[in-house]
C-alpha cells in the first residue's frame, strides 16, 4: 500500500508536465523560454516514469515473490544503443516500464481494499476486546449516567450505552476478523492477477525467451549427439578395428614371406579372431548408423516403428494412423522417441505387454506408449524421460507422463506436424 | 632382447590383442592397466622397461594417459613411455616431447597392425630413443614450418628430418627414402649446419634436431 503511494505522485507529476506541455504550444507566442522549460519537465517526466516504474515494481514483484509465492519472470532489462539520442528514445518506447507505470496505477484500488482488509482485522481485534475491559472501567456508582461509548464497524459506528450492548460490539469484531483475510485474499488475487499480466515479460518477450531456450537445447543436444557418436566409434569400431588390423599383422607375420608355414594352427586361430573381429565390428557399425538414421524410416513411422517393435523383447502392439505425413525432422524425433520410451518400458517396468499408438490430427502427431508394467515414471528422477521431454519442447512438443505406482503407465508425445 | 613392459589401456579387447602380440615376441608383460594411477603404481612396482599408454581413459575419457605419461616420464626417468592413440594430436606431442625427446613414443594405434615395425619402435623407445607416428611428423611439419633455421631447409633435407624424427637411424632413412646410406649422412650433416647444432659429446644432436624440428 505504502508503495503503491509514489505512483500517486508520478501520477502527478504527469499530469502536471502535460499542462505544462499545453501551455507550451501556445500559438500566440513564439517559442517562450516557459514552453522550452516545460518540453524539458515534459520529457523528464517521461523518462521517469517508466525507469520509476520498473524499479517500483520490481519492488511489488520482490514482495509478491516473498509474501504470496508469486513468481514470475521478471521483464527483460531495457536494451539501448549507445548515446543518449537512443538512450532517450529506447527508455521512452519502453514497453515493460510503461506497462509496470500502469500497474503502479491499477494497483492503487487494489491496495485500497487491502487497506481495508487491514483495519477489518485491526478493528475487529479491539471490538473484541469491549466485553473485557467494560467491567472494569465501567463500575461507576448508581446513578452516575455516563455517555455511550463507540465502536467501529463496517456499518458505521456503533454506540455502546450498557454491558449486554457490548456483546453485540464482541460478534461484530469475530465477523469483522472472519471476513478480513477474505478479503484480504480476494485483493491478492487481483493483484497476483495484475502481476502476473502487468509485470511479467510480456507475451512476445516470453515466447522469444522460450525459443531462446529451445535452441540452447537444441544445440545442445546435437553437440551431445555428436560427442556421443564420437565416444561410441572410439571405444567400439575403432577398437575392433584396430584389433583385428593387429590380429591379421600377426597372422600375416606367422605366415612368412614365402614357403613352409611353422606354426598354422597359431596362423589359423588368429585368422579366426580377425573374422570374428570383422563380423562384431560390422554390427557395431551396423547398430550405430542404424542409431544415427534407421533407414526404414525413410519409407515412413509407420514402417520404422514396426521395424522397432519386431525387435522388442516385451510385445507390442502397435497401431499407427497418420493420414498427413509429417516432415522428416517430426518423424525422427517421434521415433526416437517411441524409441526411447520403449526400451525405458522394457528395462524399468518389467511390463508383459507394450501398446504403442500414432495418430494424426490435423496438424498435431500424437504418440502413445503405454504398458501394463509397475509405473512410477518420474523425469525428476534423472531419468531419460526430462530429456525426452527437452527435445519434444524443441518443436513446440509436449510430453505428458501418468504413471502412478503401481502401474499402469502412459507415456503420450504431442508433436506438430510440421516444424 | 627381452623388454618389460606394462601396458595401460582400457579396450581390453585391443589390451589382449596387445598382451599377445608382445608375449608371441618374447617380451615379458609386467602388468596390464585400465587407467592412469594403476599406470603409476604398476611402473612404481615393476620398473618395467617400457609402458604402453593409451591416451583416453578413464574416469574422464580426455587425457589422462597422456598426463599419466608425462608424470611417468619424469617421475621413471629411466622408463621408455609409447603413447598410443586412436587421434593424433600435435598439441599432444608438444607436451610430451617438450624437454627430451629420448624414450619417447607417440603411434597411431592403427601402427600395431604392421606387427615387426611396431616391435622395433617398442624396442627404440625402450632403449632411450624416439617413435613419433608419420602423421604425428606430418602435422608438426605443418604446423611448425616457419620455426627458425627449418625453413633454410630443403625439401630432401626436410623429409629426412621427418624420419629422423620419427626416430628412425640413417640406414632406415636411407631405405625409406631409396638413397644411399652416404647421401643420408650428407643431409643429416646439412641440417645439423642448418640448425647451427655443434658437434658435442653431451647432447644427441639427432635428438636436438628433432626437437627443434617440433618446436618443443
Amino acid at each position: 500500500m505504502v508503495i503503491a503511494l509514489p505512483a500517486l505522485g508520478l501520477l502527478a507529476a504527469l499530469l502536471a508536465g502535460g499542462g505544462a506541455g499545453t501551455a507550451g504550444g501556445n500559438p500566440r507566442g513564439a517559442v517562450s523560454a516557459y514552453g522550452l522549460v516545460s518540453v524539458v519537465l515534459l520529457l523528464s517526466v517521461l523518462v521517469l516514469v517508466p525507469c520509476g516504474a520498473r524499479r517500483l515494481a520490481a519492488v511489488h514483484s520482490g514482495l509478491a515473490a516473498r509474501l504470496l509465492g508469486e513468481r514470475i519472470a521478471g521483464p527483460p532489462p531495457l536494451r539501448h544503443g549507445r548515446g543518449p539520442a537512443r538512450w532517450l528514445t529506447a527508455t521512452l518506447r519502453d514497453g515493460p516500464g510503461w506497462r509496470a507505470a500502469a500497474y503502479l496505477l491499477v494497483k492503487l484500488p487494489v491496495a485500497v481494499v487491502e487497506l481495508y482488509a487491514v483495519f477489518l482485522a485491526a478493528a475487529g481485534l479491539a471490538n473484541l476486546m469491549y466485553p473485557f475491559w467494560w467491567p472494569l472501567f465501567r463500575n461507576h456508582p448508581p446513578g452516575v449516567r455516563l455517555g455511550p461509548v463507540g465502536a467501529l464497524t463496517p456499518f458505521g459506528t456503533l454506540w455502546v450505552a450498557t454491558f449486554p450492548g457490548t456483546f453485540a460490539v464482541f460478534a461484530a469484531g469475530v465477523a469483522m476478523i472472519l471476513a478480513s483475510p477474505w478479503l484480504a485474499r480476494g485483493a491478492s488475487t487481483a493483484d497476483r492477477w495484475l502481476i502476473r499480466g502487468m509485470l511479467g515479460p510480456g507475451q512476445l518477450a516470453q515466447r522469444v525467451a522460450d525459443l531462446e531456450q529451445a535452441r540452447a537445447l537444441a544445440v545442445d543436444d546435437s553437440a551431445a549427439m555428436l560427442r556421443r557418436l564420437e565416444r561410441d566409434l572410439h571405444d567400439g569400431a575403432q577398437v575392433r578395428l584396430a584389433t583385428l588390423a593387429m590380429n591379421l599383422g600377426m597372422a600375416r607375420e606367422k605366415l612368412g614371406e614365402d614357403g613352409e608355414v611353422p606354426d598354422p594352427d597359431k596362423v589359423r586361430e588368429l585368422l579366426d579372431a580377425a573374422h570374428r573381429g570383422a563380423k562384431d565390428a560390422l554390427a557395431e557399425l551396423r547398430g550405430l548408423a542404424r542409431g544415427i538414421h534407421p533407414a526404414a524410416l525413410d519409407n515412413g513411422l509407420a514402417d520404422a516403428l514396426a521395424t522397432l517393435a519386431a525387435g522388442s523383447a516385451i510385445p507390442v502392439d502397435l497401431q499407427v494412423q497418420v493420414p498427413v505425413r509429417p516432415t522428416q525432422a517430426i518423424e525422427t524425433i517421434g521415433y526416437f522417441c517411441v524409441a526411447e520410451l520403449l526400451a525405458n518400458a522394457a528395462k524399468h517396468s518389467s511390463a508383459t505387454r507394450i501398446g504403442i499408438r500414432v495418430t494424426g490430427r490435423e496438424d498435431v502427431l500424437v504418440l502413445e506408449v503405454r504398458d501394463d508394467g509397475t509405473g512410477g515414471a518420474n523425469p525428476a528422477r534423472g531419468s531419460g524421460l526430462a530429456g525426452l521431454a527437452q527435445r519434444v519442447a524443441v518443436v513446440d512438443g509436449y510430453l505428458d507422463i501418468v504413471s502412478p505406482l503401481g502401474g499402469p503407465t502412459r507415456i503420450t508425445a504431442e508433436l506438430p506436424l510440421r516444424a | 632382447m627381452t623388454l618389460r613392459i606394462v601396458i595401460a589401456e582400457d579396450a581390453a579387447l585391443f589390451r589382449a590383442g596387445l598382451v599377445r602380440l608382445l608375449e608371441d615376441r618374447g617380451h615379458q608383460v609386467c602388468a596390464e592397466v585400465a587407467d592412469g594411477d594403476a599406470l603409476l603404481a604398476a611402473a612404481a612396482r615393476w620398473h618395467p622397461d617400457v609402458a604402453v599408454v593409451d591416451v583416453r581413459m578413464p574416469p574422464t575419457h580426455t587425457d589422462e594417459g597422456l598426463r599419466a605419461a608425462l608424470r611417468l616420464r619424469s617421475e621413471h626417468p629411466g622408463t621408455g613411455v609409447l603413447v598410443l592413440s586412436q587421434y593424433i594430436e600435435t598439441r599432444y606431442a608438444t607436451r610430451l616431447l617438450a624437454g627430451s625427446a629420448a624414450g619417447v613414443g607417440y603411434l597411431l594405434k592403427d601402427r600395431v597392425a604392421d606387427v615387426a615395425e611396431f616391435a622395433a619402435a617398442l624396442a627404440r623407445v625402450a632403449a632411450g630413443g624416439t617413435a613419433l607416428d608419420p602423421e604425428v611428423v606430418s602435422q608438426l611439419v605443418r604446423s611448425s614450418s616457419h620455426a627458425a633455421g627449418l625453413a633454410t631447409l630443403t625439401a630432401r633435407e626436410r623429409e629426412v628430418l621427418a624420419l629422423m624424427a620419427e626416430g628412425r637411424s640413417n640406414a632406415g632413412i636411407a631405405a625409406a627414402l631409396v638413397i644411399s646410406a652416404g647421401a643420408v649422412e650428407k643431409h643429416v650433416a646439412s641440417i645439423f649446419a642448418k640448425l647451427d647444432l655443434p658437434v658435442s659429446e653431451a647432447h644427441n644432436r639427432r635428438v636436438l634436431a628433432v626437437l627443434r624440428y617440433v618446436g618443443a
